[in-house]
């Protein structure tokens, strides 16, 4: 589990978005480096959305921002069409980087405090001098009133409100790909519902093809088409939303759903299926990284990095002992 | 805002503006020209004429006050726009380029900060000579490591965030970026520190001028004039006390209002605090029956009173709950559910707070005890566990010490008991190697970890009652799963009760007997848990139910959406408080606040779900 590979990937022809053994690691101090993400790769076909699940230290949230080059990967590649960004610089990575956009956890920190919510919302169009006139038609799109947005700053507005705020300032200028790092954990069920219909309006109507970050699985599954789970900067299990959840295969995946409470699956008890606590990504155990804490953890798992492999059409599972139906 | 800054601080910024109007407009004040002696008899005290009086060589001494403001506000605004110009792009320089560039600026920003400032000072006038320009050239340059340090901590506190991050995406240059999302946030520490170094700046070039190191005669300073004075403070003590007072004045309302600045960089205020103390209720009879329940919880109500009005945030809830059994409290964020527990615990803010009704432990009245009481119940009897594991434990101290302190002072054990007894709670929590354990600190520990530790903690000495705040909610939900499971078996082994507070309608299915629903402070339904969830008769938790998503739902299945948002605690709608968002409000809902109805469990609604008359009805329909 927990392993490496591209098997998966789909011929570049095929995809909008490529990303191919991403590794992020930033200094832990006293000359250690965290290993946040270790050879991640994923594909996202044009109109397409993919969910990627995980707790936290697996790494989503420093994939979700090394695809935007914030800051760029310590290594692999991120490839927007045809344009490789990780040795973009400069200009250049300027210009290629607007075409992904952004959507973040925090809805009150996501928006600058002193500036009204209009000026926050046509900020990309005034940089780049054009689509001026798109800022009301996105702000009604996102449900806010344009008069009211150009007088008011964003703390007379709610969290679920200032996150239709970021959605609209992610918008503005009509990116390809738009990069939801935990939208809704900050929000309430009954905003979270609206949020998550939102997006998925917005989706359709301007043909967004989005990379969903969270941590919980049934928000993932609404929204997504193909989830993919990670587990301290690794890739764990990939396949289409009802087949991950009805038939997962990896162990950790397992363990994720018989954690949820409620889930109404047919697993056996979250704590026959995992023990213990994540290791420090700091000091990765060798091998598959989830085999300290798996019931299933033979010795070859710690000898040998399992590499991602496909189990049915679309399904792919990166474990020596996958759970097979 | 205005009302936030207080009265003081438009004192003081009128006496600035006063002091520098006199500055400016010396020349043309009506008065007495400084250095004309003779203006009056020589030590006269304060007159008509010579409000100040006059000093020893018949001078004005109000006059040359007011001129010797000239060179203290000069030199004061002078030195601290200086130290600004300097320091402030240095300072935003490191804490937006980081690496390299931060590290060589602070190295020698930390070689500046260790030089004796006051002597550098005394040794520059001294030799370059004491004239307005040096002396502020000197005290403005001595100003900039101070300006650097705080502009750069308050640059590199605004660059993390998540707007910087998603201007840059948004192809935003640094230098816009630094303009406009930057400095906005930066200004207003930066202007409240200015007038606090102003305050410094005048007190500094007093001291340099009473050394005679400032402006030389006969141009005057505050400095320079109570040096003067000084042999006449026998005979004539206000040749002394007028400067002395007005530059005191001058330097206490630089810093007030550079305080009350500050203060405006903290968290924005809502509007609900507390602002006074509330009358006491009067104690009224209780009405009901004390039954034999180890909890039970009569018409609580906690209302507070804020700025913007009466905050009903806990009105008229009642439960009982029993040895071995748990209730959930459910409801979204501001539905009171975290207020109703602090209410029951006593725990609320010392001021502004009203509450009413009644909380019996036991049959034993709580809300009749007094805090120090209250002491000797929290903790041997409720156990309380809250959702940030890391502010609930004392991050200095190691969780053998924090853990042996309740055994000590609840339980009488000596040293060595508590830390075996602690020991011994540690295992019980699922804690590996507790003896190791005890040593540590919270830091670093992990969360899931730490939890367990608060755990431990609650149920250190034995309480009837655990009250757990959400304590699942900063955790991941492999260890949620851990965490809950450990409750469950607690409250097993030790046959207490559990009080849970949770947003999560699948947590509180999953481990709960009984669930309370709140909507706006009140109890909208209550019950078994297997009637709440599968005869649900509120509109309100049925939506809730329904706009959670599930995993046995398709993907991309639309979810229920309640539309609008939870009422504002002030102003709360009229009759039924779920009304303006219900698909079945009707009229009788706008005029008339549903009373808790009984059937099979209860539930506050006219026109429940479920029954024949809301189903066939024809609803508002919003």
């Amino acid at each position: 589990m927990a392993g490496s590979g591209n098997a998966h990937l789909r011929p570049r022809d095929q995809v909008l978005l490529q990303v191919e053994d991403l590794v992020v690691e930033f200094p832990a101090g006293r000359g250690r480096t965290v290993r946040a993400v270790s050879g991640v790769s994923f594909d996202l076909a044009r109109g397409e959305t993919l969910g990627i699940v995980g707790e936290s230290g697996c790494g989503k949230s420093s994939t979700a921002r090394a695809l935007v080059q914030l800051p760029p990967p310590r290594g692999g590649s991120v490839r927007l069409d045809d344009v490789e960004l990780t040795t973009l610089r400069g200009e250049a990575l300027r210009r290629t980087r607007r075409r992904l956009q952004m959507i973040f956890q925090d809805p009150i920190s996501s928006l600058n405090p002193r500036r009204r919510v209009r000026d926050i919302v046509s900020e990309g169009t005034r940089v780049w001098g054009a689509g001026g006139d798109r800022v009301d038609e996105v702000l009604e799109a996102v449900g806010l009133d344009p008069a009211t947005a150009a007088v008011r700053r964003p703390h007379e507005f709610s969290g679920g409100q200032c996150q239709r705020i970021s959605i609209a300032r992610a918008l503005v200028l009509e990116p390809e790909v738009v990069i939801c790092d935990e939208p809704v954990s900050a929000l309430d069920v009954s905003v979270q519902a609206q949020i998550l219909g939102l997006l998925e309006d917005l989706k359709e109507r301007y043909r967004l093809t989005l990379v969903f970050i969270a941590h919980d699985l049934a928000v993932v599954k609404n929204v997504s088409d193909r989830i993919l789970v990670m587990y301290l900067g690794k890739m764990c299990e990939l396949a289409a939303s009802t087949e991950l959840i009805e038939r997962p295969a990896h162990p950790y995946t397992r363990a994720l759903l018989a954690s949820i409470p409620g889930s109404g699956l047919d697993l056996p008890p979250a704590d026959r299926l995992i023990k213990g606590e994540p290791p420090s990504p700091v000091d990765p155990p060798s091998g598959c990284r989830f085999r300290t804490r798996c019931p299933r953890a033979a010795s070859r798992c710690a000898e040998e990095e399992p590499e991602i492999r496909p189990l049915t059409g679309g399904h792919w599972v990166a474990c020596h002992f996958p759970e097979t139906a | 805002m205005r009302r936030r800054l207080g009265p003081g601080f438009w004192i003081a910024a009128c006496w600035i503006l006063l002091v520098l109007a006199g500055a400016l407009l010396a020349d043309l004040l009506p008065i007495a020209r400084y250095d004309e002696t003779l203006a009056g008899p020589p030590r006269s005290g304060p007159s008509a004429d010579h409000p100040f009086g006059t000093d020893g060589l018949g001078r004005d001494v109000f006059s040359r006050v007011v001129h010797g403001s000239r060179v203290s506000l000069g030199v004061g605004i002078g030195a601290v726009l200086l130290g600004l110009a300097i320091g402030g792009p240095l300072g935003i320089l490191a804490g937006y380029r980081r690496r390299a560039t931060d590290a060589i600026i602070m190295a020698f920003n930390d070689v500046a900060l260790a030089f004796p400032s006051l002597v550098f000072a005394l040794a520059v006038v001294a030799f370059a000579g004491a004239s307005l320009r040096n002396v502020l050239i000197v005290l403005g340059v001595l100003g900039v490591p101070a300006w650097t340090r705080l502009i750069r901590g308050a640059t590199l506190s605004f660059a993390d965030r998540e707007f910087v991050l998603a201007a840059r995406v948004l192809g935003v240059r640094d230098s816009r970026i630094l303009w406009r999302e930057i400095m906005p946030n930066v200004a207003v520490p930066a202007a409240s520190y200015a007038f606090i170094g102003m305050a410094v700046v005048v007190v500094a070039e007093g001291s340099l001028a009473f050394l005679g190191l400032s402006v030389q005669a006969p141009t005057p300073t505050w400095g320079g004039l109570i040096n003067e004075g000084r042999t006449l403070m026998d005979d004539a003590p206000h040749v002394v006390l007028a400067p002395s007072l007005v530059m005191f004045l001058t330097v206490l309302s630089f810093n007030l209002v550079g305080d009350r600045l500050r203060a405006l960089t903290d968290v924005r205020h809502s509007g609900l605090e507390p602002v006074r103390q509330a009358p006491p209720a009067a104690p009224a009879a209780p009405v009901h029956a004390v039954g034999d329940s180890l909890l039970q919880v009569e018409d609580l109500r906690t209302h507070f009173v804020t700025e913007r009005g009466l905050v009903k945030a806990v009105d008229g809830v009642s439960f009982t709950l029993e040895r071995g059994r748990t209730l959930a409290i459910v409801g979204e964020s501001g539905s009171g559910k975290s207020m109703l527990i602090r209410s029951i615990l006593g725990l609320l803010p010392g001021s502004g707070v009203d509450r009413s009704g009644n909380v019996y432990l036991d049959g034993d009245d709580l809300t009749r005890r007094t805090p120090e009481e209250m002491r000797h119940i929290l903790g041997p009897r409720l156990g309380t566990v809250f959702q940030d594991p890391m502010t609930a434990l004392n991050p200095v101290r190691t969780i053998g010490a924090q853990l042996a302190e309740p055994l000590r002072v609840h339980l009488g054990m000596n040293r060595k008991q508590a830390r075996e007894e602690a020991a011994r709670l540690l295992a019980q929590v699922g804690i590996p190697d507790p003896g190791r354990m005890l040593g540590r600190y919270p830091h670093q520990l992990s969360g899931g970890m730490r939890q367990r530790v608060t755990i431990a903690m609650a149920l250190s000495c034995g309480p009837d009652v655990l009250f757990a705040d959400e304590p699942t909610t900063a955790l991941d939900v492999t260890i949620q799963d851990q965490v809950l499971r450990l409750l469950h078996r607690l409250r097993e082994e030790r046959h207490m009760a559990v009080v849970l507070v949770s947003h999560d309608l699948a947590v509180v299915r999953e481990w709960a007997d009984e669930v309370i629903v709140m909507y706006a402070g009140k109890v909208v339904e209550r019950g078994p848990t297997a009637e709440i969830f599968g005869r649900t008769r509120m509109p309100y938790t049925e939506a809730l139910l329904q706009a959670a998503p599930r995993l046995t739902d398709p993907a991309h299945h639309r979810l229920r959406v309640i539309p609008g948002r939870p009422p504002d605690l002030v102003d709360l709608p009229s009759g039924c408080a779920f009304q303006p968002r219900c698909a079945h409000a009707r009229d009788r809902c706008v005029t008339e606040a549903p009373e808790l109805l009984e059937d099979g469990h209860l539930y506050a609604c006219w026109y429940p779900t479920g029954s024949p008359i809301s189903e066939g009805a024809e609803s508002r329909g919003r």
